[in-house]
């Protein structure tokens, strides 16, 4: 988080991007050479220490990744279904050892054996395949059930993109006040976790001054067991691309960034695509459709982090810069991207906009339940007899997405876990008392976050999941605020020393561990992770008493 | 008005909102706008009271150890919620609770986590005692650790690269205050974080050592830094001191307080004071780490008089005796104009006072003058023209005001970095800043417009500037029509002028001129700096009216964040000027020359004042080759390496029948005199000195003068007795009292009403400083435009096509002028060498590859320099400095200088250039 840094940044604006350069400079052989790094550094005025500390911080740029040929989904789905041990051993018979990385979550969650061979995914049993995927000549497989109930707000289908698009042409004529009043009354709340009431957002940044101001669509979906914004990007990218245009066109924004993750090279492939044909047909660039509004949208793939998913992180980390959590105030409305006026929002939620503006704010207010209007995707994983992205109303009972979208579990589970990693972790006992909205997670002590399912089968044991999402954080911990930093990898240490001898851990260390994290941490990485670990402590306690002081 | 708030992040200066409050711990206090919480409970319960771990007092908050956390509430019972107060705004009318069991909970838990990775060695660790940790460890009442072993980065290796700064960073607590301060307060971003997590570690450059990376050596970090993960050789943080002694540097016109830690009359380390209003907790690698001359062995510590050639130390009553019998003996023979006398700008007020006092009043001549005349000269004389005041019309905060920047002929990073610094945060956010400078300085790389003109056209560039205002019609109307005099004039001269003849001249596209003008012209305030680029050459008067001109013809004066402002460029340069030490003007600038003011003085020293005009420096030079000038007194001043025309200096004072030169070194020029005085340096001695934004400021003897030696000020009085005449023993503030009798705009001016931070003159007879001169009128009426037109140096009229090349002159930042006291600490281990700044075309043309010796020579004779081959420069234009006095730069520099001041023109020769064989090769010296 430096100023300095985000105006050096920003001098080149976003037609010669430090990050990409970073990133274009790494896929040479996995990271970026030096004598690159020494040019960089002189083309942008940044310190060498600015551009090693963002090559060091990322999976794919930093040195270690260097020479990696093929990466293993080491996702909580991939890991809960097992699949990846055989898949390594696979992949063993290929590539050598250090040859082999490993990505977190490639939105394969449904089917799993996820992998990642020169930016393609592949999943299920596409490992049966290896020689060909090697040589190039077979894609993937993979699929996945789409449904809605309901009101389709994110999966209808758009047939013909054209016509999809003159409702910009209505936005451009009704101004920006109007469809910025629609979007308050849908009281459209942001999709990727927080919940932030939208409309708020936009009018905070449309009011605030500034010659350039930008939309920055949240695409790293970071998030184990999530995959409905991969769903959007690949296969409704229209929606999300007008819903960024007429978001811009509401707060005045020049540009539109999409930082998509570099776990999902299709969607960076789908959205590129999608945005030559807006391109083409004459809707971006300067002074469209003579309404005096322009606009161009820039994609910018990440390089593997999971903190990049907060928003003050990614703006940093589209800055080349290193993407720690920022402080607030100032917020990204008033100084975001180069420090200057951002909305930054997530795929689902920009992706809901057309339909608010097509049908009108109220509309779209009128379905869901109390504060939470509208509609939610959910990523169903391979526990499921039916697994895939389900559409619902907002308030359908959590039973039903389960047993009538899901088709039920394919074998017996204890608990899902709901949300990503700093989601709660839902025992099968509770899912009669949840209906899928914010309010009703957040009454019962959990959270519907993206409202990704990923199942904790009956045998996993319980101390195991801890250990994982105590690793998980310790991994993806930015290493900023000192709770975070310290206590992420403190915790995993107790577990596993807990785990691997008869070492006991007090009751009283973890809860104060648990309470610094929580109330201590600067973002929701910290924040968050003591949630799941109360679930489990509070409903698996059984099973975890032995491993602490009685 | 004078401020001494400091300001930065989130001590911004505020207003009180007096009806809003917020209640801590349950009592209500007035709250200010955008106050954090934890400014807010600080300023009402003191800095201590909330523990901090990654707050600085210059830094913005960042929000990482969250160890000062607390509680809020929006009603009285409501549901409290913990937040970092370092970056929360407080919430008018919110509940504040600041330690309950909660909070110092999650401040013992939070402080046990980090010593989880911390190695407990506090007995044996340098900043025992001193440590932020510690002292926010004992605090929160850690009295274990219950965490068992786990990963840790004890076994880090110490960086013992460099010549000043270290690291050990087993001891880091990752609050990340050097990487902030590296890029908030210096902008150097050579320090970063990299990995993440818990493997987060701090890494200089790319992961290199401290010798190895980009550091400037200002040592920010190491003063930010809460443990000793990053300090310095002198553990400067942490030394037991028996005393700390604030002070002013000694080295630039910027003036930075300086807080000196001693021990046993030694000097162990010097900090720069957060609450300076010149500096803010920071300083340079000069003023922070270049003490350790002060008791070099190398240090004068007797009196000598050079007898058949040699010289034999002497008792200060044979010296004095000596000097007063010849002075007496020369004064008989040839009059009181065979003496003249060179003052030194790195002297006190006092002590200058007393120099040209001496010479008015007991020798009965004006030939007194200072170094000033070689470096600013031309700016007090050109603004004197223009505004009436020879002095920077604003002050430094102005840059928290203004709109734009324009820096001309000045590289303040290398040689006035704490404004270096600042000018530079200003540039790396885009803000509009345009640098005039033949080269590509640090400034430039950042800044908006790079206007790189040829050295020596100045004037041809501002011209082009003034035209280009005029024909946008960017003119501030109301403030000529108002303000100024003399504009209709100017404004058809300018109209005249041939703008691509012009553009031919200074080399610059006219177009970029022209934006750089609308820029300057369209910036709501404009602030304008200018250092020796502008000064040291042939047309350095005019080129500072026409400074003045451009900030009156856009209304750039007499308001905040406006102004024309000169980087002084010795700590007292200001000063001595300010004092009398020029022969046209007395103490306060007031003519010597008029009857009136003659007799003025006349009484206030007791003894008639001579009224007949006295001799500039050069003009002492030309005195002594046509043998009216017999003798001469250097207080301070290294003339045969500093002045220009080395061979000419030397064979004028080898011309003299008697030099006396006062010391701390044997300088070349003390090689050349008959005796010499052994002096105190600034540690060693108090007064005032007064920076380049006028403001006084006390310095304090830190330790008793080194054996044998005395104040300057006190062997001006020591002579001034010796000949007769009865002057009080040095005091500085009786001799302020003195000057502030004299002196109208130190009227108000008392030693002990200075405090730490001093006051800007004029000070009023109430106290009163000024930070903005001119805000109702100037000084002389009305501002007056003066046009001058471009006119060649001689120099190259004379001698481009023999020597086709043009030399400029520059500083670099780790030495300080001749470098007489710079090379005699680790600085000279850090920069080793003079060096030829040299375009990549023209080394290919001669042959020349990095680090071969060039063989650089003028009309006046050669000089062999190691060549650095940069595009810094552009092709027929090299550059270098003169701190190494193996060098002798100044063996080809000219006489030729400035037509109105006699500043010298040091900044263009003529040269051609030839790879050398090296055989005027020499070793550098080291400490």
């Amino acid at each position: 988080m430096s100023k300095n840094l985000s105006y050096l940044s920003g001098r080149q604006g976003l037609e010669k991007n430090l990050f990409e350069e970073l990133g274009t400079a790494a896929a040479v052989s996995g990271t970026p050479e030096r004598d690159v790094m020494e040019q960089l550094h002189s083309d942008f005025l940044v310190g060498k220490a600015n551009i090693q500390g963002t090559v060091s911080f990322y999976d794919f740029l930093k040195p270690e990744n260097k020479n990696k040929k093929v990466y293993v989904c080491n996702g909580s789905a991939c890991e809960m279904a097992g699949t990846q041990g055989k898949l390594k051993e696979q992949l063993l018979t290929t590539f050598q050892p250090d040859e082999i990385g490993e990505m977190c979550c490639l939105g394969r969650c449904h089917e799993n054996s996820a992998f990642n061979i020169d930016k393609k995914n592949y999943s299920g049993g596409d490992i049966e395949h290896l020689a060909e995927i090697v040589q190039d000549t077979v894609t993937t497989r993979e699929q996945y059930h789409v449904e809605c109930k309901g009101t389709a707000v994110l999966t209808a289908p758009i047939t013909n993109v054209a016509e999809y698009y003159l409702l910009f042409s209505d936005v451009l004529q009704q101004g920006a006040d109007t469809t910025l009043a629609e979007i308050k009354k849908s009281n459209v709340r942001g999709r990727g976790g927080a919940g932030f009431p939208m409309g708020f957002k936009l009018e905070s940044c449309k009011n605030t001054p500034g010659d350039v101001k930008y939309v920055v669509c949240n695409a790293d979906e970071g998030d184990p067991g999530a995959y409905s914004d991969r769903y959007i990007m690949e296969q409704r990218p229209h929606a999300l691309l007008l819903g960024m245009m007429i978001t811009g066109y509401v707060i005045d924004a020049r540009y539109g960034v999409l930082y998509i993750r570099a776990e999902y090279p299709e969607s960076i492939e789908s959205v590129q695509a999608a945005i030559n044909e807006v391109k083409a047909l004459g809707l971006l660039g300067e002074n469209i459709c003579d309404s005096g509004f322009s606009f161009d949208f820039k994609i910018i793939g990440a390089q593997g982090a999971y903190i990049c998913g907060e928003e003050t992180a990614l703006l940093s980390s589209i800055e080349g810069q290193r993407p720690e959590v920022r402080v607030r105030p100032p917020y990204p409305t008033q100084e975001g991207l180069f420090n200057r006026p951002t909305v930054v929002n997530n795929v689902e939620t920009l992706a809901c906009v057309p339909f608010i503006i097509k049908f009108g704010g109220d509309a779209y207010a009128t379905l869901g339940s109390g504060k939470s209007t509208g509609t939610k995707l959910l990523s169903l994983d391979s526990y499921f007899n039916r697994p895939g992205i389900y559409e619902v109303e907002m308030g359908t009972p959590l039973r039903t997405a389960i047993d009538e979208l899901g088709q039920g579990f394919r074998q017996p589970i204890k608990a899902i876990h709901i949300g990503g990693p700093l989601g709660g972790l839902v025992p099968v006992s509770k899912i009669d008392a949840l209906t899928i909205d914010f309010e009703s997670f957040s009454q019962n002590g959990f959270l519907l976050g993206h409202a990704s399912f990923v199942c904790i089968p009956e045998q996993y044991p319980i101390i195991d999941y801890i250990e994982h999402l105590f690793r998980f954080t310790a991994h993806e911990s930015c290493g900023k605020c000192f709770p975070c930093r310290l206590g992420s990898t403190r915790g995993y240490e107790l577990i596993e020393k807990a785990k691997g001898s008869d070492y006991k851990i007090e009751r009283t260390l973890m809860n104060d561990l648990l309470e610094t994290l929580e109330v201590g941490s600067l973002c929701a990485l910290g924040g968050g992770l003591p949630l799941p670990v109360k679930n489990a402590l509070q409903y698996f306690n059984d099973e975890l008493s032995p491993y602490f002081t009685s | 008005m004078n401020t001494s708030t400091y300001t930065n992040g989130h001590h911004v200066a505020v207003q009180d909102v007096e009806t809003k409050t917020a209640y801590i711990n349950g009592v209500a206090y007035s709250v200010q706008e955008n106050e954090t919480i934890l400014s807010f409970v600080r300023r009402h319960f003191g800095n201590d009271y909330v523990p901090t771990l990654c707050d600085a007092p210059n830094l913005d908050p960042y929000g990482a150890c969250r160890v000062c956390s607390v509680e809020v509430a929006l009603t009285a019972n409501g549901s409290r919620r913990v937040q970092a107060s370092c970056h929360t705004p407080v919430i008018p009318d919110s509940y504040i609770f600041t330690d309950t069991d909660r909070i110092e909970r999650l401040r013992k838990n939070i402080v046990e986590l980090v010593l989880t990775d911390h190695p407990l060695d506090c007995l044996t660790c340098e900043v025992n005692n001193n440590c932020e940790l510690q002292t926010v460890a004992a605090r929160v009442g850690i009295r274990k650790v219950r965490y068992p072993e786990g990963k840790n980065h004890l076994d880090r290796q110490k960086d013992l690269s460099h010549a000043y700064m270290t690291s050990d960073f087993s001891k880091c607590i990752n609050c990340s205050r050097c990487v902030r301060a590296c890029d908030e307060v210096q902008g150097q971003l050579v320090l970063s974080m990299a990995g993440r997590g818990f493997d987060a570690h701090i890494i200089k450059g790319l992961d290199q050592t401290f010798a190895d990376s980009d550091c400037v050596s200002c040592g920010a970090c190491a003063q930010a830094c809460p443990t000793s993960a990053i300090s310095d050789i002198f553990e400067s943080k942490s030394v037991v001191a028996d005393k700390k002694v604030r002070t002013v540097c000694t080295y630039c016109g910027v003036g930075c307080n300086l807080e000196v830690a001693v021990v046993n009359n030694n000097i162990k380390s010097i900090q720069a004071p957060y609450d300076a209003a010149v500096n803010q907790g920071h300083t340079c690698l000069k003023g922070r780490y270049a003490f350790s001359f002060y008791n070099h062995p190398d240090r004068l510590r007797t009196p000598l008089i050079k007898r058949n050639g040699e010289f034999q130390p002497a008792t200060w009553d044979e010296a004095y005796d000596y000097i007063a019998e010849k002075f007496t003996q020369i004064k008989q023979e040839y009059g009181p104009d065979s003496i003249s006398g060179i003052s030194s700008a790195r002297c006190t007020n006092e002590e200058n006072y007393l120099m040209q006092k001496f010479f008015r009043a007991v020798i009965g001549t004006n030939n007194i003058d200072s170094c000033a005349r070689v470096c600013h000269s031309p700016t007090a004389l050109g603004m004197q023209r223009s505004f009436g005041t020879g002095a920077a019309t604003n002050s430094i905060i102005d840059l928290k005001y203004t709109d734009c920047i324009m820096v001309i002929g000045a590289n303040p990073t290398d040689a006035h970095p704490v404004t270096g610094a600042k000018l530079k945060q200003f540039a790396m956010k885009g803000k509009p800043s345009i640098v005039i400078d033949p080269r590509r300085t640090e400034l430039a790389r950042y800044a908006t417009y790079h206007l790189q003109l040829k050295p020596g056209t100045n004037v041809a560039l501002l011209n082009m500037m003034l035209y280009y205002i005029i024909t946008e019609g960017l003119e501030d109307k109301a403030f000529i029509q108002n303000r100024t005099e003399g504009y209709d004039g100017f404004k058809e001269q300018i109209l005249n002028l041939n703008i691509d003849e012009l553009e031919h001249i200074t080399g610059v596209d006219k177009h970029l001129v022209r934006s750089a003008a609308i820029t300057y012209a369209s910036a709501p305030n404009a602030m304008s700096f200018h250092g020796l680029g502008v000064t040291e050459h042939s047309q350095g008067t005019f080129t500072v009216m026409l400074i003045a001109d451009l900030a009156m013809i856009t209304g750039n004066i007499g308001r905040r964040g406006v102004g024309v402002n000169p980087l002084r460029g010795q700590n007292n340069v200001q000063g001595a000027a300010d004092m009398g030490c020029q022969p046209h003007q007395g103490a306060g600038y007031l003519d010597a020359y008029n009857p009136e003011i003659n007799k003025m003085y006349s009484e206030f020293y007791g003894v008639p004042i001579p009224i007949g005009k006295g001799l500039k420096i050069p003009e002492m030079y030309d005195a002594a080759f046509a043998g009216k000038l017999k003798a001469i007194w250097l207080m301070g001043e290294d003339v045969a390496q500093t002045d220009p025309n080395t061979q000419l200096v030397v064979s004028a004072l080898n011309k003299l029948e008697l030099v006396v030169v006062q010391e701390i070194f044997m300088t070349e020029t003390c090689k050349l005199a008959d005796v010499v005085l052994p002096a105190a340096s600034f540690l060693e001695k108090s007064g005032t000195f007064t920076n380049g934004e006028r403001r006084i400021q006390r310095v304090q003897k830190v330790v008793e003068p080194i054996e044998g030696t005395k104040p300057d000020g006190q062997i001006m009085v020591d002579i001034m007795n010796r000949m007769g005449f009865a002057q009080p023993e040095y005091h500085p503030d009786t001799v302020l009292q003195e000057v502030s009798r004299i002196v109208p705009f130190f009227a108000g001016v008392k030693w002990n009403e200075l405090g730490n931070n001093g006051k800007q003159w004029p000070v009023a007879p109430n106290g009163n400083g000024t930070e903005i001169l001119h805000t109702e009128t100037f000084k002389r009426g009305l501002g007056k435009f003066h046009f001058a037109p471009y006119k060649e140096t001689e120099e190259t009229k004379q001698h481009a096509d023999k020597y086709p090349y043009i030399i400029t002159t520059n500083r670099e930042l780790e030495h300080y002028n001749s470098g007489t006291m710079t090379r005699r600490t680790n600085n000279v281990k850090i920069l080793t060498e003079d060096v030829l700044l040299i375009n990549p075309e023209d080394a290919a043309r001669h042959f020349i590859e990095e680090g071969d010796m060039v063989c650089v020579e003028s009309p006046r004779g050669k000089v062999d320099i190691k060549a650095r081959i940069t595009t810094e420069v552009k092709p027929g234009i090299m550059s270098t400095t003169f701190h190494f006095p193996e060098l002798m730069i100044n063996n080809i520099t000219s006489s030729q200088h400035d037509s109105e001041a006699l500043c010298p023109e040091y900044k263009v020769v003529a040269a051609n250039i030839r790879k050398s064989k090296g055989k005027f090769k020499t070793q550098p010296q080291t400490v």
